[in-house]
């Protein structure tokens, strides 16, 4: 994220504030040894020849209240059901192959939307009609039990996109069959589309796939009962098939044994030496609604959207920078997010020259809020009773959810659904006792 | 907010059960899913979580899981709602939340971090608190006592 103004600077720091970090006193951390790691972010599935074999499967997911919803999901062939399908990363102008086999018991397909010359078993990829003229699929589909079908296209333009059913795609969808797709520039994988200016740290790169479900329809599917998708009620919210607090475990977590992906971003202060580039979040929605996700606390600047790089026909840069990601259904936004410690707020050197506002000033929403218990990145201070305490050693939790507050819920149970934190430690890292 | 399901809380008692929420249904399910169930609730993985009768009576509540996350600086304590009024009480009890200590080493963390659920809670659903780790307090791998009010549950597994 360059160019950060003064302006948002502030912006940003009293959203931080709050967003539940106050100064309440000080408490100094004596040095300790080892840093601890950053999350492991986006895991890829690559393949040396850019050929992926998945698996339609049903399976079951758990929810954080405690609910087992029957799902359909792409996963790996050599592998089981999962939620959402694997992270396929490709590199631009590659040649791609994808085998979908069927195991549901009614046909279905992948559609590549903003990928071109797709080909399924090497005809044209086109929509199925039948006899009287009405359409089966948006394109060829694996039949029930047991078919497949071979999907191949060159990968277009660097940027993030969906792979979803085709096939009786308002049902299918909201049943799981949705993946990520990756499209890497050639020659420039650390950048987020063709433009330098939108370089960003390997390590910090994480792929945000939002969706939602609706379990009575789930759950029709799974008695075999026919399902009324236009007038279903979602009840989950999820980001990368699991919702709040689950968001925050890592990948492959134990407990979790079909939704393999985590969602929490986990990063360091910028700096022109030590850490000079940004994350990226690559914000997709397959859902049916409009998503406006947002992080507190930190703008994002917004430079792909829907696979094009945001630049004018000069090649003037187009990105902009967002407090409120509207992902809208089936769109992605490619995000690059810094965190600035632009003020250097120290409680002995550089206090926060302000009266800091009282708890109650500070609500996420209802009487309690998050807390880091100090204003100061790598301090920590006291706790207030009635306040959420996430701070290990003196690092911001940064909540990021769903601004549409009934998808930020499990179930109608605040809060959960659409929501993670943004942790970002000290410079010096967190030290792992 | 209608609500037209109750679902079973855990992955073992299928199918899932589709029923109009009367609390005597709701009752009837929960004290049968606790009759019934081979194992702890709430995953599929890791050790059982031991369980105390006094404890559960006392909050209303059987804790289900305790895992930290947040690449270690959170914990996730999860638990069961056996009763709705007596979960209610315990939830809002923001002075005294539950308090998870290591068994392998001194200290733990009391610093409870209380999601308060801004609902009617329902018996048979699962709820959490997230907890910061303060200093890498608890560890994956290892066993914690939850106390609670002079009580206590211990050997909980953390994942
Ligand atoms: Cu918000």
């Amino acid at each position: 994220m360059r160019n950060l103004t003064h302006h948002l600077a502030q912006r940003r720091y009293a959203a931080a504030l709050v967003a539940g970090t106050l100064a309440l006193g000080s408490l100094t951390l004596g040095a300790r040894a080892e840093a601890a790691p950053t999350s492991e972010g986006l895991e890829c599935l690559t393949d040396a020849h850019n050929t992926f074999s998945l698996t339609a499967r049903d399976g079951y997911v758990s929810t954080p209240d405690g609910n087992s919803i029957y799902m359909w999901g792409y996963g790996p062939s050599s592998g089981s059901f999962q939620l959402p399908g694997p992270v396929l990363c490709v590199t631009a102008g590659t040649h791609v192959r994808v085998i979908l086999h069927n195991t549901l018991v009614e046909p279905t397909s992948i559609v590549f939307p903003g990928q071109s010359g797709v080909t399924a078993d090497g005809k044209p990829a086109q929509p199925q009609l039948t006899d009287t003229g009405s359409m089966t699929s948006l394109t060829q589909s694996a039949d029930a039990t047991g078919g497949s079908v071979t999907y191949e296209f060159t990968a277009g333009s660097p940027g993030t996109y969906l792979y979803e059913s085709g096939t009786d795609v308002a049902k299918q969808v909201q049943m799981g069959l949705y993946g990520a797709l990756v499209v890497r520039p050639a020659g420039h994988p650390a950048q987020a589309n063709d433009r330098s200016d939108s370089a960003f740290d390997p390590d910090h790169e994480y792929v945000f796939l939002l969706s939602e479900v609706d379990p009575d329809l789930h759950l029709g599917v799974e008695r075999g009962d026919p399902v009324d998708v236009a007038h279903s009620t979602a009840r989950y919210f999820m980001i990368n098939g699991r919702s709040m607090p689950d968001t925050l475990a890592p990948n492959h977590a134990s407990w979790l044994p079909n939704q393999p992906y985590g969602a929490m971003v986990h990063i360091k202060p910028y700096d022109a030496q030590t850490n000079p580039h940004p994350a990226l979040i690559r914000y997709l929605n397959a859902g049916s609604v409009n998503y406006p996700f947002h992080p507190h606390g930190s703008d994002e600047r917004v430079v792909t959207q829907d696979g094009s790089a945001l630049a004018g026909s000069g090649g003037q840069d187009l990105s902009y920078l967002k407090y409120d990601l509207d992902v809208e259904p089936g769109q992605s936004l490619d995000a690059l997010m810094d965190w600035r410690d632009v003020e250097q707020w120290d409680p002995a050197t550089n206090p926060i020259p302000t009266q800091l506002p009282a708890i109650q000033d500070q609500l996420l929403v209802g009487p309690d809020t998050w807390f880091s218990e100090s204003g100061y990145l790598g301090k920590k201070g006291s706790l207030p009773t009635n306040i959420t305490a996430n701070n290990e050693c003196g690092e911001y939790y940064h909540v990021a959810h769903s601004h549409a507050l009934q998808q930020a819920t499990n179930y109608g149970a605040t809060f959960g659904g659409m929501m993670t934190v943004f942790r970002i430690d000290p410079p010096a890292g967190c030290p792992t006792s | 907010m209608p609500v037209t399901t109750f679902t079973a809380p855990s992955t073992n008692l299928r199918p899932r059960l589709l029923l109009n929420c009367g609390l005597a249904v709701v009752l009837a399910l929960v004290l049968g899913y606790v009759l019934l169930r081979p194992h702890g609730p709430g995953g599929s993985a890791g050790a059982a979580v031991p369980q105390s009768t006094q404890l559960e009576s006392r909050t209303g509540v059987r804790f289900s899981r305790v895992a930290v996350v947040g690449d270690g600086g959170l914990v996730t304590l999860s638990y069961v709602v056996l009763d709705a009024e007596k979960a209610s009480a315990f939830q809002a009890d923001r002075e005294h939340p539950p308090r998870l200590a290591s068994e392998a080493r001194h200290g733990g963390t009391q610093r409870a971090s209380i999601m308060r659920a801004g609902h009617q809670m329902r018996a048979g659903q699962t709820y959490y608190f997230v907890y910061e780790n303060t200093g890498g307090a608890i560890e994956s791998g290892e066993q914690v006592t939850i106390s609670y009010d002079g009580l206590s549950l211990e050997h909980v597994p953390v994942l």
